[in-house]
């Protein structure tokens, strides 16, 4: 059983807490309806299928009940980091700053 | 609002009747079923937080786990923008004027949620070990210090649990899963009332 | 007979005797013994046959690593475990055991004829031999194979036992508590850390337990265990668990831990857990799990009375056991040495040590010289002798793998082999942790952990007592400055399959014992084109018996790599996978036995439901009333007296177990917009709509009625089983999308009882007992919600119908739901109040044409096909699921559409799920155009009603379809769905 780190409890919380939620960064169009059906379907329906990082969203559903982002590396099942909702993508270097930290 | 307590002909049944190994052998443990309690769903803004604990005097702890607990009002901050207020049927009606003072003031949410619970008191040396036999948190006191609380589950069941003491917990459960959750307290309370083995090596 | 037992030897000699009675005799024990040592005390070393061939086997080691040795425990009905390792099987006073795949018994066994058409068992023999016919897969194959070839019979009877289990963390786990791991927890637990130590055996002390004769830091080793034993105990951060299996290590060091209770104990406390599991996160992970020894691979080495030599240190040193009178010692490592100078000293004559190896260390040669004790190197046992137990062995010269003198006979009652050490890695293995390979002990040892974790002592490839001790306590966090009396840890060398002077198609030298897989096996497997050892495994089952090849994968791997002439590191080794050794479903279900397994929520009013004899149903996690039989009723009586009283009366439903969540906040109705297709700007407080709610796909998702309490406050209800995952959905939404939306959602599913007043009467009822709401029709109308008291409880009173009678569903806090149901019983004696279930509800909704989420949608249903496009917000710029109703195939042509179904015959009531097809008459396969999903009898119609999914259904209006069922095709027209009352006039009673 994983520990995930809650951003917004701030803690190691175990696996069961937690809901996962899918591929984070996949923003619903403000707009929809200017959408075609290619641009919509791939909204819909298309998802990254990562070996190694992937970027993903989880749900304290059993604690602060809060979705969440997550940087895991598919084929290690270590997080890397996670972060707020909102917080922007991390880039290669927070990634590899927040592992170096996770291995200190 | 209207206060049923003087009115109402009905009973109130939490729908829990706890075995009598559940009592434990002295006052100091055991698990008992609370009598009904008030409790409030708060939501607003964090940022809100301090005008409005100013304006209600009910004390909101800012960070998430952390409950404050006065005479029989105790309030369970559980999320950014939550908290759980649990108090004695009797400040039913002073609560619900203070929050219609708060929601005249501020953008938020208060629902009655004192039936959705049912609030067990588990006590004794064991407290511990008992909510940990289906609690997957550390519940120690370093980790889990008095006044620590926080949603979490119990197996499959979501819970609420709240240290009051080094040696007492308040849990609180959605009220179709209490009977489920007593049985399992159940069933420990069986397995302690077994004397206790030798532990460490040997015969 | 106990002439096996050695006085003054071993822990136990002088223990208590006591009896106990295997395959139906009885025999004499000690306490403190395993069922192993007690009955090799009596001479016994047949203990089991083997899996495939019926071989006849004794005991082989001493621990969980047994692979020989396994019996079925019986401690009466309930409590029968099959395949239990007699060497673990902790013997108290009256343990019943007998022993397994045998008929008739163990020293006459029928199915021994397999050993003697063994040529017919293979590698692959199974995959090869009963492929064909197909008509004798179950009929004859499996229940031939199972009769003959397997493991202990499963038990007949539940189990009778409970299992418990727990959560604990610690600072440092220590698996092993052998001297490495003592160490370890020493030196952890020092400084307050919370330490836990987990060993497999009922004594704590590992290897230390049968070397009595060594020295720690100037103390007898049993003196310094002891001593140890007991600074741990009285450490209050310590937690010893002797008798508990690490099975499991799992990611960010979480593990799994089997503690035995009972099993061990005389007198069985029927209310004391079996077992329990332990669920551990541990912030260090120190593994000391030891090594095992591994067997030399020859021919006739699983004769009974050939074990290892390690088994035979600790049969003597810790049961005070010898295993034979006249021993031969066959090795390939010094370590054997030490056990032949112990069963030496303890009086056994030592007939021989037979060392494969060209040169030994003088120290050990002087030793043996002391005690007169022959060595012979660059020897080996080319073949042994005896059925029921070892007699002698020959043994000749060896040069280059290749018999090079005759083979002489020298008599022995037990042969001891030591083929080396193989460390325990199973655990880090687990863990994810990479492995090395050292040539020189011809093992794999850890190599980078993926944990926090760190391996100590033999299971590290650190062997020798003074060394272990010090990687412990330095794993522990302290110094490390052990001295003992222990001499280096000897040499040996890694050997393949030995040479045998006999034709090598007649003999058998076993690799895997358990799973009768022998060296040619491996061989077979690879010349038919097997490369890694993966596959091998899996073709010649090495490796995959309970035991998990503990014995066995290392002399496999060395096997298969030479060959293949390949480097094993090549060859590659298994994989270890959870659990370390076999684990009760018991420990694993722990407290969830049963009715525990999985919740059953009740409504407040269940109880009285329960009382009055109600059918239940679940739906989702809940239990429902499904219909109240009267007088022997079956359900069609129940439900067609419950529809009718409903129309021509009142009926009353609990309906408390739908979902309900509060939306409040000043964005609530904007909030509300996007997560339903219909609009709410509008709705004034007080009222209520139907609200359909999709995913973004554009297919129905959930419904349900919401009232508006306020400006700033919805009451939503949801279906019974869909309450978490619209909650879910509106949180995501909220939370990831549109958080900037001022409003907050509260589950408030368990906040009210809901108690459902439908027919004619429902208003005469219920106007004596509510205060403070008017319920005449105009200010009441159909479709609003009011805040009021009911018998002095505070309500919220719908006014809405799902069964198209003048209807209410009364919300009422939770615990007054059962005292409330009551009172309205009780006032509406007068009217014929009567109770309905689940069913009933179904009924009267589906003759109005309500559609139940889930049952006549699927999925797959847009509110067009559901005909419910009249609750879509036309002017709405956007909700969930809007942009995907305009895709180009959700407007297309050809998708189903709910209709209603009238059968010709209206006595046939169809088979929901039924396939439906456009005409009769059709061959098979035929065209479905669609599907039945909802289908009663209607009371008030009097007759069959149903619900159906069809292809372009509703401009098949008046046509017929067809219902093809075994028996026969049904005829059935197209309609509308609303069957009763289209015009809603009921609902205007007043």
């Amino acid at each position: 059983m994983l520990l995930i780190r809650c951003p917004y409890c701030e803690e190691d919380r175990p696996e069961v807490e937690f809901s996962y939620a899918g591929e984070a960064h996949i923003v619903r169009p403000v707009d929809p309806s200017l959408m075609d059906d290619a641009a919509w379907a791939e909204y819909l329906f298309v998802r990254d299928n990562a070996r190694g990082r992937h970027y993903e969203r989880w749900y304290h559903i059993y604690g602060c009940a809060r979705f969440f982002n997550a940087v895991r590396d598919t084929v290690s099942d270590k997080f890397s980091m996670t972060y707020k909702m909102g917080q922007p993508r991390p880039t290669d270097a927070e990634i590899t700053e927040a592992n170096n930290d996770g291995l200190s | 609002m209207l206060s049923e307590k003087n009115r109402t002909i009905l009973f109130m049944d939490q729908g829990v009747h706890l075995a009598p190994i559940m009592s434990g052998e002295t006052e100091a443990d055991g698990v008992t079923l609370i009598n009904v309690q008030v409790r409030y769903s708060l939501r607003f803004k964090p940022e809100d937080r301090v005008a409005v604990q100013k304006l209600s005097k009910i004390d909101l702890p800012e960070k998430i786990g952390v409950s404050s607990i006065k005479n029989d009002k105790m309030v369970l901050c559980l999320g950014p923008d939550e908290w759980l207020l649990i108090a004695d049927l009797s400040r039913k009606e002073e609560l619900q004027q203070t929050f219609e003072r708060i929601s005249s003031k501020f953008v938020c949410s208060v629902v009655d949620v004192s039936h959705r619970n049912t609030g067990f008191s588990i006590r004794g040396p064991y407290a511990e070990t008992m909510i940990n036999t289906g609690c997957p948190l550390d519940l120690s006191i370093r980790v889990f210090p008095i006044g620590r609380c926080t949603r979490t589950v119990y197996e499959s069941t979501e819970i609420i649990v709240l240290r009051k003491g080094e040696a007492e917990f308040h849990v609180e459960v959605w009220r179709s899963f209490a009977p489920y959750l007593s049985h399992f307290f159940e069933k420990f309370m069986m397995d302690v009332s077994v004397p206790q083995r030798e532990t460490g090596g040997g015969k | 007979m106990t002439g096996f037992r050695k006085t003054g030897c071993g822990r136990i000699a002088e223990a208590q005797v006591i009896h106990f009675t295997f395959d139906g005799k009885k025999y004499e024990g000690r306490k403190g013994d395993t069922l192993a040592s007690a009955l090799l005390a009596n001479g016994v070393h047949l203990m089991g046959r083997s899996f495939k061939y019926h071989r006849p086997r004794g005991v082989m080691g001493a621990g969980s690593e047994e692979a020989n040795a396994l019996v079925t425990f019986d401690r009466g009905p309930g409590r029968v475990t099959p395949n239990v390792r007699a060497t673990t099987l902790e013997l108290f006073d009256g343990l019943v055991a007998r022993s397994q795949n045998n008929w008739p018994n163990l020293k006459f066994d029928f199915g021994a004829i397999n050993d003697v058409f063994s040529m017919m068992f293979p590698a692959g023999f199974y995959n090869k031999t009963f492929m064909w016919p197909k008509s004798f897969w179950d009929k004859v194959y499996e229940p031939v194979i199972r009769k003959l070839a397997g493991l202990g019979p499963a038990p007949t009877a539940a189990d009778v036992d409970h299992y418990a289990n727990i959560y604990r963390h610690c600072d440092v786990l220590v698996a092993g508590a052998g001297p490495a791991g003592i160490a370890a927890a020493l030196a952890a637990s020092e400084t307050g850390n919370r330490v836990i130590v987990a060993d497999e055996q009922n004594e704590l002390g590992g290897s230390l337990l049968c070397t009595p004769g060594t020295i720690i830091d100037g103390q007898p080793a049993w003196q310094w265990l002891k001593e140890s034993i007991e600074i741990l105990k009285s450490r209050q951060n310590v937690t010893l668990l002797p008798r508990t299996t690490v099975i499991g290590y799992y990611h960010d060091n979480y593990l799994g831990l089997v503690e035995r209770l009972t099993d061990h104990e005389k007198n069985l406390n029927p209310d004391k857990p079996r077992e329990r599991m332990h669920r551990v996160r541990a912030g260090k992970v120190i593994l000391a799990t030891g090594s095992i020894e591994r067997p030399l691979v020859f021919a006739g080495n699983d004769r009974p009375g050939v074990m290892l030599a390690s088994a035979a240190q600790i049969y003597l040193n810790r049961y005070g056991v010898a295993v034979g009178n006249n021993v031969a010692v066959f090795t390939s490592h010094d370590s054997a040495y030490e056990v032949a100078f112990d069963l030496s000293d303890a009086g056994v004559n030592v007939a021989s040590i037979i060392d494969v190896r060209p040169t030994v260390s003088e120290v050990l040669l002087e030793q043996a010289r002391k005690r007169a004790i022959t060595v012979q190197s660059r020897a080996v046992v080319c073949r042994t002798q005896g059925r029921l137990k070892i007699t002698g062995v020959h043994i000749a010269q060896m040069q280059d793998q290749n018999i090079i003198t005759r083979p002489t006979h020298i008599a022995c009652d037990c042969l001891l082999m030591a083929g080396g050490w193989t460390p325990s890695v199973h655990l880090f293995s687990h863990s994810k942790g990479s492995l090395k390979w050292h040539d020189d002990i011809g093992a794999s040892v850890p190599d980078l952990p993926n944990e926090n974790a760190v391996s100590v002592g033999a299971c590290n490839g650190t062997f020798g007592l003074t060394a272990g001790l010090d990687e412990g306590a330095i794993a522990g966090g302290g110094q490390g400055k052990f001295s003992t009396s222990a001499t280096e840890f000897g040499r040996g060398q890694t050997w393949q399959a030995l040479p045998t002077d006999r034709d090598p198609s007649k003999i058998k030298a076993f690799v895997d014992f358990q799973n009768d897989v022998t060296e040619k096996d491996i061989n077979l497997a690879i010349r038919e084109g097997f490369k890694s050892i993966e596959h091998v495994k899996r073709y010649t089952t090495t490796g995959m018996a309970t035991d998990q090849g503990k014995t066995s994968n290392l002399n496999a791997v060395q096997i298969a790599s030479k060959a293949i002439q390949a480097p094993v590191q090549q060859v590659g080794l298994t994989t270890f996978r959870p659990p370390y050794t076999p684990t009760s479903f018991g420990a694993l279900v722990g407290y969830r036995a049963g009715d525990m397994f999985e919740v059953t929520r009740k409504t407040s009013i269940d109880g009285w439901a329960e009382e009055n004899g109600a059918v239940f149903e679940p739906v989702s996690l809940w239990r429902r009333a499904r219909y109240f039989p009267q007088g022997g009723e079956d359900m069609h009586a129940a439900v067609t007296r419950e529809c009718e009283a409903t129309r021509k009366g009142v009926g009353i439903f609990d309906a408390s177990t739908l979902g309900k969540i509060e939306i409040v906040g000043p964005d609530a109705a904007k909030f509300m917009n996007l997560m339903y297709t219909n609009p709410w700007t509008m709705l004034a407080a007080g009222r209520c709509r139907y609200g359909l709610m999709l995913g973004e796909d554009g297919y129905i998702m959930d419904d349900g009625v919401i009232g508006r309490l306020a400006d700033d406050r919805f009451h939503v209800t949801t279906t019974t089983g869909g309450a978490p995952r619209v909650l879910r959905m509106m949180e995501d939404y909220l939370q990831t999308e549109w958080p900037e939306l001022d409003v907050w959602l509260t589950s408030t599913t368990e906040q009210w009882a809901v108690i459902a007043l439908n027919g004619p009467h429902a208003r005469k009822l219920l106007e004596p007992l509510v205060d403070g709401i008017e319920l005449s029709p105009e200010s009441f109308p159909h479709m609003a919600v009011r805040e009021g008291t009911i018998l002095g409880v505070e309500t919220r009173l719908f006014r809405v119908s799902f069964s198209g009678e003048l209807g209410f569903e009364i919300n009422v806090p939770a615990h007054y739901g059962r005292d409330l149901w009551e009172a309205l019983i009780k006032a509406g004696e007068g009217y014929g109040i009567t109770p309905y279930g689940t069913e009933t509800m179904h009924v009267l909704r589906a003759e109005k044409g309500f559609i139940i989420v889930g049952q006549d949608t699927d999925g797959t249903i847009t509110p067009d096909d559901a005909g419910m496009s009249w609750a879509i917000g036309k002017k709405k710029l956007d909700f969930v699921g809007k942009r995907s109703l305009d895709r180009a195939d959700i407007k297309a042509s050809g998708r189903k559409q709910l209709v209603g179904l009238l059968t010709d015959d209206p006595d046939i009531v169809l088979e929901e799920g039924a396939h439906i097809v456009a005409t009769s008459g059709q061959s098979v396969p035929m065209t479905m155009i669609g599907h039945v999903t909802s289908s009663y009898w209607s009371a008030a119609l009097n007759r069959s009603i149903a619900m159906a999914v069809i292809k372009d259904g509703r401009a098949l209006t008046g046509k017929s379809i067809y219902i093809p069922m075994p028996k026969k095709t049904h005829e059935a027209k197209i309609c509308s769905a609303v069957f009763y009352d289209p015009k809603g006039e009921r609902l205007n009673v007043v």
